[in-house]
């Protein structure tokens, strides 16, 4: 029964999500830090981000299922507006965006965390 | 001779037992349970010690995933309509798109809840950008379950909408023991 109470204990409840910004912004910078916008690399700079920033999240371990979008913009003075809605268990599930940018570009992450059980 | 009184004594007797046990029955004026009545009470009187345990008591069944997948094409439907509707023919405005981006979340939140797809959860995503020659770049990456996660999208111009359908697993369908 001991072992019962620690598995049930163990959840932790809510998505953390200060936890979460930290590790996205490692892996932000980790890719794109000191690069200008290039088209040609863009494509592996966003498939990289987000792959990264799935590794580490699923190292925590912990019972979630995550969806991570990552955005890059070039900066010439246009505006973007992103806007998330979501039909979920608001104590349990979470998400968190990152803003992120250099001289050239803007970086968006958006990484959405859903519990399982 | 005598043995005719022992055998109507000896009946009476055996008639005495079921009929103690089914006085209450007969105050219920149930006659047509008389033989029903008297097999339960028999049961009653031989096998006391059950009465701790009167309360049946079933395993937890676990329903693992949903039973009804999610119908993608009905919610891209949902998007190109949404979509079509809000952004024919405008142009870019700052506050405008602003307002705009929210309201289509939730006008497209609505609308796929009221799907009524019984265990998924839904996000919905909605980018809308300015067209100035300038160049962008949107991926997106998922740890799901792939028989019976979906996503779909849908863009219109500069405005992209992505909207994923999570399933939900493991409710139990009763309460645990403790």
């Amino acid at each position: 029964m001991t072992g019962m109470e620690e598995y049930q204990n163990g959840s932790e409840g809510a998505f953390n999500s200060e936890e979460t910004d930290g590790i996205v912004k490692e892996c932000i910078e980790n890719v794109v830090a000191g690069d200008d916008y290039s088209q040609g690399q863009v494509n592996k700079w966003t498939a990289s981000i987000v792959e990264r920033c799935l590794t580490q999240l699923v190292k925590q371990g912990k019972p979630y299922k995550y969806i991570v979008t990552c955005a890059v913009m070039q900066k010439t003075g246009a505006g973007l507006h992103t806007a998330n809605s979501c039909y979920w268990d608001t104590a349990m599930d979470g998400s968190c965006t990152v803003r992120w940018e250099n001289r050239t570009m803007y970086c968006v992450v958006s990484v959405f965390a859903v519990a399982i059980a | 001779m005598s043995d005719l009184p022992k055998d109507k004594s000896q009946k009476r007797e055996k008639g005495k037992a079921p009929s103690e046990g089914s006085h209450g029955v007969r105050g219920k004026k149930t006659p047509g349970r008389t033989k029903d009545s008297i097999s339960t009470t028999s049961c009653i009187d031989e096998l006391g010690h059950h009465e701790d345990n009167t309360r049946i008591t079933m395993e937890n069944t676990y329903q693992l995933g949903p039973l009804k997948r999610f119908p993608v094409s009905a919610v891209t439907d949902i998007l190109k309509d949404v979509l079509t509707s809000y952004l024919q023919e405008e142009k870019y405005e700052v506050e405008w798109s602003q307002k705009m981006t929210k309201t289509i979340c939730e006008v497209i939140r609505a609308r796929v809840k009221d799907l009524m797809i019984p265990r998924y959860k839904t996000v919905v995503l909605v980018h809308i950008g300015q067209r100035t020659s300038q160049s962008m770049q949107i991926s997106s990456r998922c740890l799901w379950d792939a028989t019976n996660d979906t996503f779909t999208s849908y863009s219109l111009r500069t405005a992209l909408c992505l909207v994923w359908q999570l399933s939900t697993l493991f409710t139990l369908s009763e309460s645990r023991r403790q």
